[in-house]
């Protein structure tokens, strides 16, 4: 069997009958006329190869599955993808990257071996250990803090609110100064050699802390390791959780106790979270726990809308519209807060409420997109800080201060 | 015991101190040989991607060369190139590469002679604070 | 054992029960079919026309409902259930529930009279797919065999509430009797013919097609009845957002057939037949309507069948697009929107009407007759067969056969067949002296 045979059985591509179905409901196909996950399949099947790698609509995919949720047969299409994307690189069909490949780059940077600052957030009132049960992955939330500082500061606050919330239910949690990206966007984007390299890293480190459990709140870290780690490693030695399950069972057990709320949230189902992991009931039991009032899209669950972008390829106006689509539908349903667990989606829906000449349909809607982990750190009794609703930043170009820009010159 | 040279990768806008590094060397002023110099017409065409990859691929530091404010010959370029180097800075920190080894310095046409000794004091820097640690170097 | 010798147990009044019993009872052989619905006739009594003749279904099928009904050799038991079945290939006792009908089937002449008059309206009727609705007392259908009234009992006010009784003072013939009681019957046969059928599966868990969201999308079954002259709107082709005629109808196939994801992954084998019949007969009601059928592969395989959809092309002009299509929005004329892929494109086309060829699967009430009759299902709950290849007509229980779609998918013509090859075996166990294990 040659490579390309091997990649579309293990994607169950050959079971593929060319009904179309996916292409009827897959978002991009409606918005880019030459894009149809059909059609790549049908290609793959009759063996044409190198029309396939070098279709620079390989890159328009944004791996939302809604494909693999409706086939009648089952066929792993974004897995085929993923795959398809490393023999893509291979041939010189890359996509363009965001920020000029900042990203990856910084993603790549944190496996050099270099010992790493990742911990900077950590301060002195937040209870942490270096061995035991649980590990925390805060993962690349506050390096992308850093990165989209005009769209998405808060999410330099992500890790510090999962630690506040775990150590409310007494709990401490691992972190690790060693851990590195966990590789998502590198194995999206073709990069198998870099993300083996950065899953193996993690994978040992978490081991040798002696974890029984991994906490993510990230859901794309969260989809990887339960999935691609498992696909290439196996059983991993440890459990992995993401955080609304795991502070489900602490909530029955009566350990966290939270605030009166008057909030109107709305729950965007990220795609990584939802169709990949199946996991829709554990944010929704969390508000209700929470006593914050939900209010829900007409588009949720499986039908959830995608954000648009995957792996920060490929952004384009495809990607605003189905944006676009998604923050309707929040101002449909006069939500003042979307609430998502993908630091992804919240950068990208972001992106589109902080652009200069916003759409129309946009303009005078009072909506924020937030993160979840910090709104629920935000809603613990007893806590002062605002992190989410109402942060700083949104909406607005950053301006970096002359003092900062003064300590930039020399060194300090 | 030879002391490894650092690799400086140096991007100098074409207005200001490109023209600065010119003087230099027209000068015959004495300064190290350690930068590579990427002559841009403005540091507002520098990305964050471009500083991280020179390190990546080897740079021991990376130093921005640009109008001083105010002096930028596309008005606010140079403001949008300090703002992407202290963000750029502020991540560098976490990934645990110093951030002495980004350096943002405004050097006008006429100022060889501090473009000569950016160069020395960046050298030296550097040396003190060993290769890269993206080569295996300790931080 | 001279009566176990020459009866036969038939259950399912449908056209593959009915062929059994027919053929059966007229070799001398004396049958009880029983069936669980008010009337005999099945699925077919309920289609409009059948392919590949295009010969209308109740016509056909009225005169074998007659002659069953009518035939001095059959027993016809309507209400009526297996509720248990002893013994062996040859001799078994079989105990059925009978249930009470509130209405004498030996007086009551079919007049009519009794349902004009019943005050309790709006109940849902099942039989016309929900299109319209019933009363208390009604009449299963127009040709129902036997053609006697029925009381459903949990909506009757007598029955409830001791109140009214108005059926009973207008019945000319003494035919309605409120204290009637359930009966048990019990009967020593021979042999056993298992001919239950299939129910029509319900769209509305698949989402991507509207059904339930978008007025005007339809089951096939609810279309059939549509366009049967005796159905709820006399035969004319009507939406259900506005009752206005559609100018272009969609039909989607395989729905929720040929599914991993909806636990059907055969394939019905009717529908590709169907759609191109009621394409056709749409295009006999309503001049120069458009329609248009989106499939995954057009299974016409039998004889007579390519031939049959050839002609809907050519002679009905009948556009045939090879694409699954979705549902996922409508106008606001109500227009349903049908996105679909042609090479490679996604496209999306406005009907007035979409019609679902929405699978066909057994009877769930097959669980529980199968642990009473001793036989088994397969991972779909059609009953298994003995062997696949020799043995397709007998069940995992010897003396116990088969006929029709509660066996796995067929077409008429197959249930039929089926029909007469279960009689046949079940009259070789008649005519064999010795008693099998």
């Amino acid at each position: 069997m040659t490579k390309i045979e091997k990649i579309i059985e293990d994607a169950g591509a050959f079971d593929c009958v060319e009904c179309g179905k996916c292409t009827s409901l897959c978002p991009v196909a409606k918005l880019n006329p030459n894009f149809a996950p059909r059609l790549i399949v049908v290609k793959a099947q009759a063996g044409m190869e190198s029309e396939v790698k070098s279709d620079k609509d390989i890159w328009s995919c944004v791996t939302c599955e809604i494909c693999n949720d409706m086939c009648p047969y089952k066929v792993n299409f974004s897995g085929f993808i993923q795959r398809m994307r490393a023999e893509a690189i291979e041939m010189g069909n890359s996509p363009l990257c965001s920020e000029a490949g900042a990203i990856h780059t910084m993603q790549r940077l944190t496996g050099k071996g270099q010992k790493q600052n990742r911990l900077v957030w950590l301060t002195n009132d937040l209870r942490v250990k270096e061995k035991g049960d649980v590990y925390f992955f805060t993962g690349c939330s506050y390096q992308l803090g850093i990165l989209f500082k005009d769209r998405a500061a808060e999410l330099k606050k992500v890790p510090a609110s999962v630690v506040k919330i775990l150590n409310a239910a007494g709990i401490e949690p691992v972190v690790s100064n060693d851990e590195v990206c966990c590789g998502h966007d590198l194995i999206w984007s073709g990069n198998e050699a870099v993300f083996k390299d950065l899953m193996k890293k993690n994978v040992e480190m978490i081991r040798a802390t002696g974890a029984k459990t991994v906490v993510f709140s990230c859901a794309e870290g969260f989809r990887t390791f339960s999935l691609d780690y498992q696909d290439f490693l196996g059983d991993l030695g440890f459990e992995v959780k993401h955080i609304s399950e795991y502070l489900l069972d602490l909530i029955e057990q009566g350990k966290l106790d939270f605030k009166e709320s008057n909030v109107k949230v709305t729950y965007h189902d990220s795609c990584r979270l939802g169709r990949h992991m199946g996991i829709y009931d554990e944010p929704r039991e969390l508000l209700k726990a929470m006593n914050v009032e939900l209010v829900e899209m007409p588009s949720i669950r499986e039908k959830a809308l995608c954000c648009g972008v995957n792996a920060f390829a490929n952004c384009s106006e495809v990607s605003r519209k189905m944006q676009l689509d998604r923050l309707l539908e929040a101002k449909g349903v006069n939500a003042g807060v979307m609430l998502t667990f993908c630091p992804k989606c919240l950068i990208h829906y972001n992106c589109l409420l902080s652009m200069e000449k916003k759409p129309v349909e946009l303009e005078n809607v009072e909506l924020v997109v937030g993160d979840f982990s910090n709104f629920i750190a935000e809603q613990l009794k007893g806590a002062t800080e605002k992190t989410s609703v109402g942060h700083e930043n949104v909406g607005q170009v950053g301006n970096v201060s002359n003092s900062e820009a003064e300590n930039m010159k020399g060194g300090e | 015991m030879t002391e490894v040279e650092p690799k400086i990768v140096a991007f100098c806008c074409n207005w200001c101190s490109y023209a600065g590094a010119d003087l230099a060397g027209v000068s015959r002023l004495q300064y190290p040989p350690n930068a590579r110099i990427i002559r841009v017409m403005c540091t507002g065409r520098l990305e964050p991607e471009f500083l991280l990859r020179a390190l990546e691929l080897g740079a021991d530091g990376v130093l921005i060369a640009g109008c001083h404010i105010g002096c930028c010959h596309y008005i606010s370029g140079n403001e949008r190139a300090q703002e992407k180097v202290a963000m750029t800075s502020e991540l560098l920190d976490v990934l645990g590469i110093d951030k002495k080894r980004l350096r943002l310095e405004w050097i006008s046409a006429s100022e060889g002679r501090r473009f000569a000794e950016t160069m020395q004091e960046f050298v030296k820097d550097l040396k003190a604070l060993g290769p890269s640690p993206l080569k295996g170097g300790a931080e | 054992m001279a009566e176990t010798m020459s009866s036969v147990l038939v259950i399912g009044g449908g056209i593959a029960g009915i062929q059994a019993s027919l053929d059966l009872a007229d070799k001398g052989v004396i049958v009880h079919l029983v069936e669980k619905e008010p009337s005999i006739g099945g699925r077919m009594a309920q289609l409009d026309k059948t392919f590949p003749t295009n010969d209308c279904s109740i016509c056909i099928l009225a005169p074998k409902m007659a002659d069953c009904f009518g035939h001095p050799n059959i027993n016809v038991w309507t209400m009526s259930e297996v509720t248990e079945l002893e013994g062996s290939r040859g001799n078994f006792k079989a105990k059925v529930l009978k249930k009470a009908r509130f209405v004498d089937e030996n007086k009551c002449t079919g007049c009519g009279d009794c349902l004009e008059k019943c005050p309790t309206k709006g109940l849902t009727n099942t039989w016309e797919q929900k299109l319209t609705t019933r009363r208390a007392i009604y009449m299963p259908f127009m040709q129902a065999v036997p053609r006697v009234a029925v009381i459903d009992p949990e909506n009757c006010k007598f029955l409830t509430e001791g109140k009214c009784g108005v059926c009973k003072k207008i019945c000319k013939r003494d035919a309605v009797d409120y204290e009637m009681k359930d009966a048990m019957l019990e009967f020593n046969v021979g042999a056993v013919v298992v001919a239950t059928g299939y129910d029509v599966w319900d769209p509305t868990s698949s989402t991507e097609y509207g059904y339930g969201k978008y007025p005007n999308v339809f089951t096939a079954m609810e279309y059939e009845r549509i366009i049967n002259a005796a159905g709820p709107t006399h035969g004319h082709i009507q939406r259900r957002s506005d009752g206005g005629e559609p100018a272009s109808i969609a039909y989607i196939q395989c729905v929720g057939s040929r599914s991993l994801k909806t636990g059907h992954p055969y394939c019905c084998s009717v529908c590709c037949m169907h759609s191109t019949k009621e394409s056709m007969l749409a295009r006999e009601h309503i001049e120069g309507i458009k329609t248009t059928i989106f499939y995954k592969d057009m299974r016409a395989c039998a004889k007579g069948f390519n031939e049959y959809v050839e002609r809907a092309k050519k002679d009905y002009g009948v556009e045939y697009v090879n694409s699954d299509a979705t549902v996922q929005g409508q106008t606001e004329a109500g227009n349903p929107i049908v996105s679909f892929d042609v090479g490679g494109k996604f496209q999306q086309r406005e009907f007035d009407m979409v019609v679902l060829a929405t699978t066909l699967v057994p009877s769930e009430k097959n669980v529980a007759l199968a642990k009473t009759l001793g036989t088994e299902l397969d991972e779909f709950h059609f009953f298994k067969v003995r062997d696949h290849t020799f043995e397709p007509i007998s069940s995992t229980r010897p003396g116990v056969y088969l006929a029709g779609y509660c066996a796995g998918p067929a077409d008429i013509p197959e249930s039929v067949a089926m029909g007469s090859a279960a009689a046949a075996k079940a009259m070789e166990d008649l005519i064999q002296r010795k008693v099998f294990a």
